[in-house]
């Protein structure tokens, strides 16, 4: 039973970062219909630059600042080169390929600065567990859900209180009525691609204490966020954190109790299953399509 | 059907290709080569799924991988020899092709893209972690297949990859140039039209994923023999996003392509390898795109502003490549760049694009002989199937139709009653439900309540396609056409229940789908001959004008053979003396005995041809009767002019 609640303790942390990946692919999707196939990616950069920067000296309170603002630089660059021109010229194969080609490429250039092998980020926290409701539960684990709760709250009210959040909110729901009404709707894609990464590049220097950092670290995290933000519905805040924390509980116990091999096992049958029975996801949606 | 010219060039190259063992006799070339075919062999099955059904996937490595591992399985666990392997290869892999388009079915773009990738995920996790059957990251070793009871030696395997390469060209080339090709198509141009066309997407989409998976397990199958050794990293997700890389560089639904882009994924590596060929190749690069962009700006064929990022992108690289102290660990960044150029500068490929500067037409428009065919029978007269029947008993009848969207009631408790062979006109102000009402009749939406039969069948529930095929065809309200097919080949689409001709038949040509394929040329030419296009057969449906574009949609839903005609607003956007033919074509279609609903707000054209008329109004039904009836009735005069009832 401890063992249990151990593995769904860090089944939650997971899972939280599933959610905040997830999350940038809606804040994605929403302005424009498009996501960023190379989202994990930007997850691996983060944790990259954050290790860089602890290395160097840099307390890892003052370098997760730092990190956001890369994975904000880093997105409008994806956005620019990867997706715009393919929006303009109405190409659904053209943003899906370029986003995975830049992706490939952060992931190749990361290889090359930081080498192919998996490094140790150092824990800002002590690395004892403390015991919560009779098992052990890792300091870094509360921070990692504080953290991307407190992510997701920040860019909610964001998009909630300020002008320049009523623009974004009035692109998700309109794009060209947005446009008419005089809303640089350019600008809010960029800025959600820029939020976006920086959402992602701000979850891998959370995690990156919790497991190792490496060039390969991103790929299968964001293939398995997307199954997050599929059975949340890329359309619902609540589903993803939902959907986030059962994906995570059902890989930490499948790699206990099954094999660690298959721990990626779970996350990708549910994405099939998901999108063979319920495409608009568990908690979101359906449209109505157009004739 | 294929041009004279590209026939003998085609035989001149293989040709070539067949001789490569005996003009060398290093093994390394030959093994190139032999890897190039294997490659050919899987494009020429994703070109199925990326070139014509305009689907990504990112499962064909895992593909290729469970062909490679059934082979080797079957060769490990039971000594199995080539004959059984390489049918079983296929067969195992093409039915996880149709296990992968299961989830496939209900999504397209990006979440396609994600459940391919998430199932080629799993494929390699399963082959790391099944090791009881698949040794696991040890990998299996196969040596080369004895053919007749003899080994095969470096050459004799390349002659049976040759053999095989040059059979599944033939067969991919069939199939894509068959009433298959042609449905695979039209799920890209406009998966709703299909359907309501009777090309079920569903079904459609399957096969072309199980076709095109099973060239992913011959082509694995081949090259677990060429490597004599597999192991679960080869099939990854770069190798995916290679064969991607590989199908749009080579050039789209073209063969041909397929066999350049698999040359390029798999030449381009080696050559990587060899930093000074490297530096030579991306200086020439610079040069030839900075001389053909002055070029193309001088001659006013592009702007300065266009081509400055290519420019800039290859001069930067040439300059890359000499800061560089290896190239190697660099080559997922180079074919990262080359997908980036080829998505946004050389859409069609390497071929596309050398076909547009010979400036040739389009291969599909050079396909159509009629010489020898009889066009000029009347085609719409086979159509009336109904004809049998007598008029003026009811062919279609809707019982209190709701249809509610959330809180909406778009169509709320509506009757219908149309009798067979008049043109029942539907009209009301606009957003008034008519649209809706042709959407709930073809199945698009499935009515909250009520109920509607056609020709004493319920049609609740249904889907489109078989809705379709029982004999409702319709016109579309935003012109639905497939665009990149001709207008003939849209017709055909319409005619795709005509065939009953298997994968089989289509592969090896047989008397009865040559008989079909010629029949439908025939009822094509003659259907587009009905509505006045016959002159514009071979022209793609995107460039046709706006009013021809309309006729097409009517041409294409009469080679359903329909009992109704369902057709909204085709009058729209139409100058006057194209209506004045479209009143004649609708005047005819009923002669034929063919049933028409009609769409329309041009009053004149309802009101001069129409039998009965309905008028719908905030989705209820406010009046019905005859034109001049109904064109009296105050509330329908209230609906259009506004002012309170008194």
């Amino acid at each position: 039973m401890e063992i249990l609640l151990q593995l769904v303790y860090s089944g939650i942390a997971l899972g939280m970062i599933y959610a905040v990946i997830a999350f940038g692919y809606q804040l994605t999707f929403q302005t424009s219909d498009t996501l960023n196939f190379g989202q994990g990616d930007a997850l691996m950069l983060g944790a990259m630059v954050g290790l860089t920067l602890v290395n160097m000296g840099m307390n890892y309170w003052m370098m997760l600042p730092l990190v956001i603002v890369f994975g904000l630089i880093q997105g409008g660059v994806v956005e620019r080169i990867a997706v715009r021109p393919a929006i303009k010229i109405k190409s659904e194969f053209g943003w899906i390929m370029s986003t995975i080609a830049l992706g490939i490429i952060f992931k190749n250039v990361a290889e090359n600065i930081w080498g192919r092998d998996d490094l140790k980020f150092p824990s800002p926290l002590p690395e004892s567990p403390i015991k919560l409701f009779g098992a052990n539960v890792l300091p870094m684990e509360i921070l990692v859900v504080v953290g991307a709760v407190l992510m997701m709250l920040a860019v909610e009210f964001f998009n909630r209180k300020t002008i320049y959040g009523k623009a974004v909110v009035a692109t998700f729901n309109d794009r060209d009525a947005a446009k008419l009404m005089g809303i640089n709707t350019g600008l809010v894609i960029t800025f959600s691609y820029a939020l976006s990464s920086a959402t992602a590049a701000f979850a891998g220097a959370l995690i990156a204490p919790l497991t190792l950092t490496g060039a390969t670290m991103g790929s299968v995290l964001g293939l398995k966020a997307f199954a997050v933000a599929i059975i949340g519905g890329l359309t619902s805040g609540m589903g993803i954190i939902v959907g986030g924390i059962i994906l995570g509980v059902a890989e930490t116990t499948t790699g206990f109790y099954l094999s660690t091999g298959y721990k990626d096992v779970p996350g990708l049958v549910l994405l099939l299953l998901v999108l063979a029975y319920k495409p608009a996801g568990l908690f979101g949606k359906s449209a109505i399509k157009k004739v | 059907m294929m041009n004279r010219k590209t026939l003998f060039a085609a035989v001149i190259g293989l040709a070539l290709l067949a001789g490569v063992p005996l003009f060398t006799a290093n093994s390394y070339y030959v093994h190139m080569v032999i890897t190039i075919m294997i490659y050919a062999i899987l494009l020429y099955g994703l070109d199925i799924v990326v070139g014509y059904t305009g689907q990504v996937s990112l499962g064909h490595a895992g593909l290729f991988g469970v062909g490679s591992y059934t082979a080797g399985v079957l060769f490990m666990k039971l000594g199995a020899p080539l004959w059984v392997i390489i049918p079983a290869s296929i067969g195992v892999t093409a039915a996880f092709g149709a296990l992968l388009a299961l989830p496939a079915l209900r999504v397209t773009g990006p979440y396609l893209a994600m459940v391919t990738l998430a199932f080629g995920t799993i494929i390699q996790i399963l082959i790391n972690e099944m090791t009881f059957l698949t040794e696991g990251p040890l990998g299996i070793t196969i040596p080369k297949p004895s053919l007749f009871g003899q080994k095969l030696s470096e050459q004799g395997f390349y002659w049976l990859v040759f053999a095989l390469m040059v059979l599944s060209l033939v067969v991919v080339h069939r199939i894509l140039k068959s009433q298959l090709g042609r449905a695979f198509e039209a799920l890209r141009g406009s998966p709703v039209a299909s359907d309501c066309m009777g090309v079920s997407v569903y079904r459609y989409k399957v096969y072309a994923f199980v076709i095109s998976a099973g060239f992913a397990g011959l082509a694995g199958c081949l090259y677990a023999y060429s490597e004599q050794y597999i192991s679960p990293n080869t099939y990854n997700f770069e190798l995916t996003v290679l064969f991607l890389l590989a199908v749009i560089m080579g050039g789209r639904k073209t063969r041909s392509g397929a066999l350049l882009g698999a040359a390029i994924i798999v030449i381009l590596p080696k050559l990587l390898d060899d930093l000074e060929l490297f530096r030579i190749v991306a200086s020439s690069l610079a040069v030839l795109i900075s001389v053909g962009a002055v070029v193309g700006v001088l001659r006013k064929m592009t702007t300065p502003k266009a081509m400055a990022i290519p420019v800039i992108g290859t001069i930067a690289l040439a300059g890359f490549s000499f800061w560089l102290e290896s190239i190697t660990d660099w080559r997922l960044s180079i074919f990262g760049l080359m997908i980036l150029f080829v998505v946004y500068y050389l859409q069609d490929g390497i071929v596309g694009f050398a076909r547009s500067l010979f400036a040739r037409k389009s291969p599909a428009a050079d396909s159509v002989s009629v010489d020898g065919l009889d066009t000029s029978r009347d085609a719409v007269m086979m159509a009336a199937k109904a004809g049998t029947h007598e008029t003026g008993t009811d062919l279609l009848v809707a019982n209190g139709v709701l249809m509610q969207f959330g809180g909406l009631k778009a169509i709320n408790q509506v009757d219908l009653r149309i009798k067979r062979g008049t043109i029942h006109g539907l009209i009301g102000p606009n957003g008034s439900g008519k649209s809706t009402m042709m959407n709930v009749l073809t199945g698009i939406y499935v009515p909250t309540a009520g109920s509607i039969v056609f020709a004493g069948r319920s049609v609740v529930g249904r889907t489109s396609s078989d809705i379709a095929l029982s004999g409702i065809a319709r016109t579309f309200q935003n012109v639905q056409l497939f665009g990149e097919m001709t207008a003939l080949q849209n017709v055909q689409v319409g005619l795709h229940h005509t065939f009953d001709s298997n994968i089989l038949d289509v592969s090896l040509h047989t008397p009865r789908y040559k008989r079909e394929e010629k029949a439908a040329i025939e009822r094509g030419m003659g259907l587009l001959n009905f509505v006045g296009l016959g002159d514009l057969a071979t022209e793609e449906a995107r460039n046709l004008p706006y009013g021809k574009q309309r006729l097409l949609e009517i041409a294409r839903a009469l080679a359903l053979d329909p009992q109704l005609l369902l057709l909204d607003e085709p009058a729209a956007g139409l100058t006057a003396p194209d209506i004045k033919v479209l009143i004649n074509i609708i005047r005819k279609i009923r002669d034929h005995g063919i049933t028409v609903i009609l769409i329309e707000h041009h009053m004149d054209v309802v009101m001069s041809i129409c039998d009965a008329v309905s008028v719908l109004d905030f989705g209820q039904k406010i009046a019905e009767g005859k034109p001049a009836e109904v064109q009296a009735d105050e509330k329908v005069i209230e609906a259009y002019l506004g002012g309170t009832a008194t």
